[in-house]
């Protein structure tokens, strides 16, 4: 069984960000790591390795930093990593053809994916692939098994949780689960410093990238945070109970 | 907040890849499992037992060694863990040190082939602690004097004597113990549950609550000849893993340093007094630029050690002044950033104290200050000034 698991790699949740002009000043980013909810799917497709026996493939595709990515998923049990290299300024859907070629190229059945970035936050590389290579698609995925020719995935519901079963090419775009992260370990490390990362270009793809229909017209910065309220004295006891319970719903 | 690890001239850039994704593995550990739980674990006065389970699953005790199950990681590599493990705190380090420079290092060099197989893959793995038997109450600085002796009696060796300050003792299922065989100074290996031998815990520390350290007690300890390492005669024995767990020290300080700087960096800009951020005014950033001066160099001394001890070409000297500074900044930055943070400073809700009252222990195990001073002052004149009677 061939997995792919796509992977992007973002500015650290924990890293302070400065914004300057139409973005992150990518320079000002002390630490950048995979995006959490892809953790989540690469962890799955381990797993699924594991007890199905297969290949796992590693894909990204961004600036040339985004090696660092692959090679921290080879010291956790990827085998075959893949980079593919970004050409200026791409849209989503720009990268989700790239992606889908590259699924393609390397013969994956199954592919796996967080639900979004935590940088962007669009939300499109799953269903958008799916939709490129005619896969089936599920989101929000919090573990995924196979059997028999069924991959078994569960995901929330209005009534709870459900359990949903496909065949074929299936991409699940991964929710942050119950699942525990494995850590690398010195031998990993060892082995991915080895691992060769397969270098390729939107044209080894055959992939010729259009004009982008997306265009950005404007952004707003978050509104700066209103100042905390401050009361002094008991006189104020009720108010300050009464506001922690109806509006800061804390007690 | 999240922690910043201070790095003023990059010299993390100087490693190879391999060597920052070994300490990012070990930071992250340090930050998911240790801080948010090592309060606790000083009070109760228990070393966790998953931290061993974790720190052999990494696969980071004895960093250095080749084969054997061990990971066969440069000492740059080496010195970075000890510096992330410490920043948690310096008991957790300690036990690496022990566990990796101090027991399995002398069975690595100085062991048969029979005892490596036997003894390095568990502990490489964790699954056995180890511990290392030196220091005796009334010999310290002065271990060459020491009183434990081996007696050869045919078919066996019998062990009399004491140990003291002997971390993980308790904890050890096998501990390296020095004592003289007709006089000289021979390694032994010692089972937990050898008859005639016992590792009493020592209670009541101020300093490395975390740590488990013991006495550990010979009485007629009858153990099988092929306990004896055979590689090494006389004090190079045992002074061969000093080198190496106290290269980890001069590494292992700074990750205290920079912890205490880190929080301090944090407080200082928080705290307002007289309207403005206390890191606004003069004496405090004259505190914070003198942290960060100290660091910078602690990390560069530290760096090139690293190189020279992969590269062979380091001398005993080189260890002890790198030992010897870098504990010295560690706790006087700690001492400092107790101030920089007020009352508040002495709360387990900041880890200065705890770092501070560590740091003492380091500051006097592993060869005191006053000691490495000697060591270096010996370098310089020739002239040995231990002792008056030599």
């Amino acid at each position: 069984m061939n997995i792919a698991v796509l992977l992007k790699q973002v500015p650290d949740t924990t890293a302070k960000i400065i914004i300057a002009g139409e973005g992150v000043d990518e320079n000002s980013v002390s630490k950048w790591s995979m995006s959490p909810y892809d953790e989540y799917a690469l962890e799955s497709g381990l797993r699924m390795k594991e007890n199905n026996g297969g290949v796992l493939i590693a894909i990204t595709c961004g600036p040339d930093r985004s090696k660092k990515m692959l090679t921290d998923a080879a010291a956790v049990g990827a085998d075959t990593l893949v980079y593919i290299s970004d050409e200026g300024v791409m849209d989503s859907t720009h990268v989700q053809q790239l992606l889908a070629a590259a699924i393609r190229k390397y013969e994956a059945d199954v592919v796996l994916c967080g639900k979004q970035a935590a940088d962007t936050n669009a939300g499109s590389t799953g269903p958008g692939v799916a939709e490129i290579l005619e896969a089936t698609c599920v989101t929000l995925v919090s573990e995924v098994s196979y059997t028999d020719g069924n991959y078994i995935t569960m995901r929330p519901s209005n009534a709870g949780s459900e359990k949903v079963s496909t065949q074929g090419t299936s991409v699940f775009a991964f929710d942050k689960g119950s699942t525990e992260l494995r850590r690398p370990n010195v031998r990993g490390i060892m082995m991915a410093k080895k691992k060769i990362i397969e270098s390729i270009t939107p044209s080894d793809l055959g992939v010729h990238l259009g004009d982008s229909n997306v265009h950005l017209d404007s952004q707003t910065p978050p509104p700066e945070k209103a100042a905390g309220q401050k009361f002094e004295g008991s006189e104020h006891v009720s108010t300050v109970v009464s506001k922690l319970r109806n509006e800061a719903n804390v007690i | 907040m999240a922690y910043e690890a201070l790095d003023f001239y990059d010299v993390d850039s100087l490693l190879s890849e391999e060597e920052r994704m070994v300490r990012d593995m070990v930071r992250d550990w340090v930050d998911e499992e240790v801080i948010p739980n090592i309060e606790n674990a000083c009070r109760d006065g228990v070393f966790p037992d998953e931290w061993r389970v974790s720190l052999g699953e990494m696969g980071v005790l004895g960093a250095p060694l080749k084969g054997y199950g061990c990971p066969g990681l440069s000492y740059a590599a080496y010195g970075v863990i000890c510096r992330e493990l410490e920043r948690g705190d310096s008991g957790l380090r300690s036990f690496a040190s022990v566990q990796g420079s101090l027991a399995m290092y002398p069975i690595w060099d100085f062991g048969s082939k029979e005892q490596k197989n036997h003894y390095l893959p568990k502990m490489a793995s964790g699954e056995w602690i180890g511990c290392f038997g030196l220091t005796e109450p009334d010999y310290g600085s002065n271990p060459g004097d020491m009183i434990t002796k081996a007696e050869d009696k045919g078919d066996h060796y019998l062990i009399n004597g004491a140990k003291m300050w002997i971390t993980n003792g308790t904890i050890a299922e096998v501990a390296v113990v020095w004592a003289k065989l007709d006089g000289v100074i021979r390694g032994f290996i010692v089972e937990k549950n050898d008859p005639g031998f016992s590792a009493p815990e020592m209670k009541g520390k101020h300093s490395l609550k975390a740590s488990v350290t013991s006495e550990l007690v010979f009485q007629d300890c009858k153990i099988p000849k092929n306990r004896i390492l055979p590689g090494v005669k006389g004090l190079r024995g045992p002074f061969s893993c000093l080198n190496n767990a106290r290269f980890g020290i001069s590494w292992g300080a700074l990750g205290s340093a920079q912890a205490c700087f880190d929080s301090a960096k944090e407080y200082a800009m928080s705290r307002i007094q007289f309207n403005h951020p206390i890191a606004s005014y003069q004496l405090v950033q004259n505190k914070l630029a003198w942290m960060l001066r100290e660091i910078t160099k602690g990390q560069l001394l530290a760096y090139h050690l690293a190189q020279k001890k992969d590269a062979g070409t380091w001398i005993p000297e080189h260890i002890s002044l790198a030992k010897m500074n870098n504990v010295d900044i560690a706790l006087e930055i700690a001492r400092v950033a107790r101030d920089i943070h007020g009352a508040n400073g002495i709360l387990d809700e900041y880890p200065i104290m705890r770092h501070m009252a560590n740091l003492e222990s380091v500051k006097t195990y592993e060869g005191t200050h006053d000691i490495h001073n000697l060591i270096i002052g010996r370098h310089i004149t020739g002239i040995q000034a231990f002792t008056r009677d030599a």
